[in-house]
């Protein structure tokens, strides 16, 4: 056998054999790497069957939380609407008429609107929420407030009523004995002069009476008639001083009252002033209020309260009103709305505001209303105008309605071209068919106020 | 020639490597660059085999988690082991969770690879 031969099958087998090596590691390799790719990918599809198994799982969670949420803003706003008769089921019918405007708003393209848009569900979420809401404040609003419906009327202790009673009895006894002693005067005479006396003390309290009632406004010479029949006397003789609670005793003994003593018919003593417990001023500010703050929480002067210029509330009692929205604010700036939600407090703590600055509570204008906000203002206001559940007033008619917005839109208190929407579209027609009775549903002449 | 031990990340598992003779890793594997991160690891046993290996050595592995390249890397580490499981008694363990079928598995395709290899699947 030849030598060279030899040599290059000695190098071709060392080949062969490093090859076999080399592609043995290849072939490995290979397959190595086709079962990485083949374990890979079932591991990936593990993976999203687990994720979308736990996303199907975030999304019943989240679901069900959104649910949660609804049905709790649904009971406050029941709670509000069930706490007070007087309001009906405003805080029901607000965000219904709220999204009608709202969706309107969206479609049309026309001035203000060409730039709104409100069409998402989350959008409209936000404004049906800060309309359930709007007057959440209220669950903070002493209901003798809401409700006062005379300038005398108050929490009472009816004590005060009981003492007068004996008051009464004490001077009947005193009378009768006087009538007997008497008997041997001229009975003409004396008749003529109680006659007289009796008529005109009727005539006074009639005029006192018609006063409390406060469905016109008050001229000042009106007053000063208050006033003097308020300066008649008489004489107390029993002790105003007991069968009172501590807080009321306090506040009766600080006048170092006496017994028996000279009292007017009525009266403004320090026992009518209740003074306001303690009032942060920086918060207040910080919040951007700026309705001015009475200095006392209550004032339940007798002169005071009947001398009330319009209405039944006095300047203590008319803020303690106008504080709902505060409270509304102040609450709702409690709750951690999430991103999409988070215009509630602005939406719904806007809905006594004006386009120009003279609302309340933080006087905002124009252009610091969005238009969920103003849309909210309108709605709030046509619902209470409308609404035919309020025990103290009889429902207005829809062209009556209608024509109050239309002030209010003059005074710039609404937004002028919402209510043209509201008027154009057909919105009051829609509303007033579900909401309003048959016979509050009268021809509007639409025409009149768009053009 | 010293022990190296790496702390665990959120990505990356602990690493344990003991010149007395263990070899542990525990935790999920998705390095940003798996070769780099692994590289003084598989020095180290290098070294630990050419050096100081001990008469037995206990490989523990407890990966949850894993990405194909930390897979390929885990082929070459138990090729590292192949070529010295002749000279040196070498043990190794697979630790997985019962309810984690894609560890179980990799275990299951390591065993089919490295006939030769003392791999065993311990559920936990």
């Amino acid at each position: 056998m030849a030598e060279p031969e030899s040599k290059l099958v000695l190098e071709i087998e060392s080949l062969k054999a490093t090859f076999e090596k080399t592609t043995t590691k290849l072939i490995k390799d290979i397959k190595r790497h086709d079962k990485i790719m083949i374990r890979t990918d079932r591991d990936q599809m593990r993976e999203l069957k687990k994720l979308e198994a736990r996303l199907e799982e975030v999304e019943a969670l989240q679901k069900g939380q959104k649910q949660l949420v609804d049905s709790f803003i649904k009971l406050i706003a029941g709670a509000i609407d069930a706490k007070s008769k007087y309001t009906g089921g405003h805080c029901n019918r607000v965000p219904e008429l709220s999204e009608m405007l709202a969706k309107e708003a969206n479609k049309s393209n026309e001035g203000i609107f060409e730039d709104f848009s409100m069409e998402t569900e989350d959008e409209l979420r936000e404004l049906t929420i800060a309309s359930l809401l709007h007057d959440c404040g209220k669950v903070t609003t002493p209901e003798y407030v809401v409700d006062k419906a005379t300038k005398l009327e108050t929490i009472y202790n009816r004590i005060h009523e009981i003492r007068t009673r004996f008051e009464v009895v004490h001077r009947d006894l005193t009378i009768e004995a006087l009538t007997k002693k008497l008997e041997g005067q001229n009975h003409e005479e004396v008749d003529a002069w109680l006659t007289q006396e009796h008529t005109k003390l009727i005539s006074e309290y009639e005029i006192v009476a018609h006063a409390n009632v406060g469905s016109e406004f008050m001229q000042d010479e009106q007053k000063e008639n208050i006033k003097q029949i308020a300066a008649k006397t008489w004489t107390r003789n029993f002790d105003d001083t007991i069968g009172l609670a501590h807080e009321e005793k306090q506040r009766i003994l600080s006048e170092k009252t006496v017994t028996p003593g000279i009292e007017m018919l009525l009266t403004d003593k320090f026992r009518h002033i209740i003074p306001r417990e303690y009032f942060d001023d920086k918060e207040y500010e910080s919040m951007g209020f700026k309705t001015v703050v009475p200095e006392h929480q209550y004032n339940l002067g007798e002169l005071t309260n009947i001398c009330i210029s319009a209405g039944t509330l006095s300047v203590e009692e008319r803020f303690k009103i106008q504080e709902h929205v505060i409270m509304t604010i102040k609450m709702l700036e409690q709750l951690e709305f999430p991103e999409n939600l988070k215009n509630v407090p602005l939406y719904a703590g806007a809905h006594h505001e004006t386009l120009i600055g003279t609302g309340y509570p933080r006087q905002l204008t124009k252009d610091q209303m969005p238009i969920p906000a103003r849309i909210m203002a309108i709605a709030d206001v046509f619902e209470a105008l409308t609404a035919s559940d309020r025990p103290y007033k009889e429902p207005k008619t829809l062209s009556e309605s209608i024509r109050i917005l239309s002030f209010m839109v003059k005074d710039q208190h609404l937004d002028e071209d919402l209510f043209k929407l509201f008027l154009s579209t057909g919105i009051y027609k829609e509303y007033a068919s579900l909401n309003l009775k048959p016979e509050q549903i009268d021809d509007v002449d639409v025409e009149q106020y768009i053009n | 020639m010293e022990n190296l031990n790496i702390a665990e990340t959120k990505y990356t598992p602990v690493i344990n490597l003991s010149i007395d003779g263990t070899i542990s890793m525990i935790g999920k594997s998705y390095p940003e660059n798996t070769f780099e991160f692994y590289e003084p690891m598989m020095n180290w046993v290098k070294e630990y085999f050419e050096t100081s290996a001990k008469d037995v050595t206990t490989v523990n592995l407890e990966i949850t988690y894993f990405n194909s390249s930390s897979s390929k890397l885990f082929f070459d580490f138990f090729d590292l082991l192949e070529e010295n499981h002749e000279e040196h008694t070498i043990k190794i363990n697979w630790i997985f969770d019962e309810e984690n079928e894609s560890a179980e598995e990799a275990g299951e395709d390591f065993i089919e690879d490295f006939e030769d290899l003392d791999i065993n699947l311990v559920s936990k």
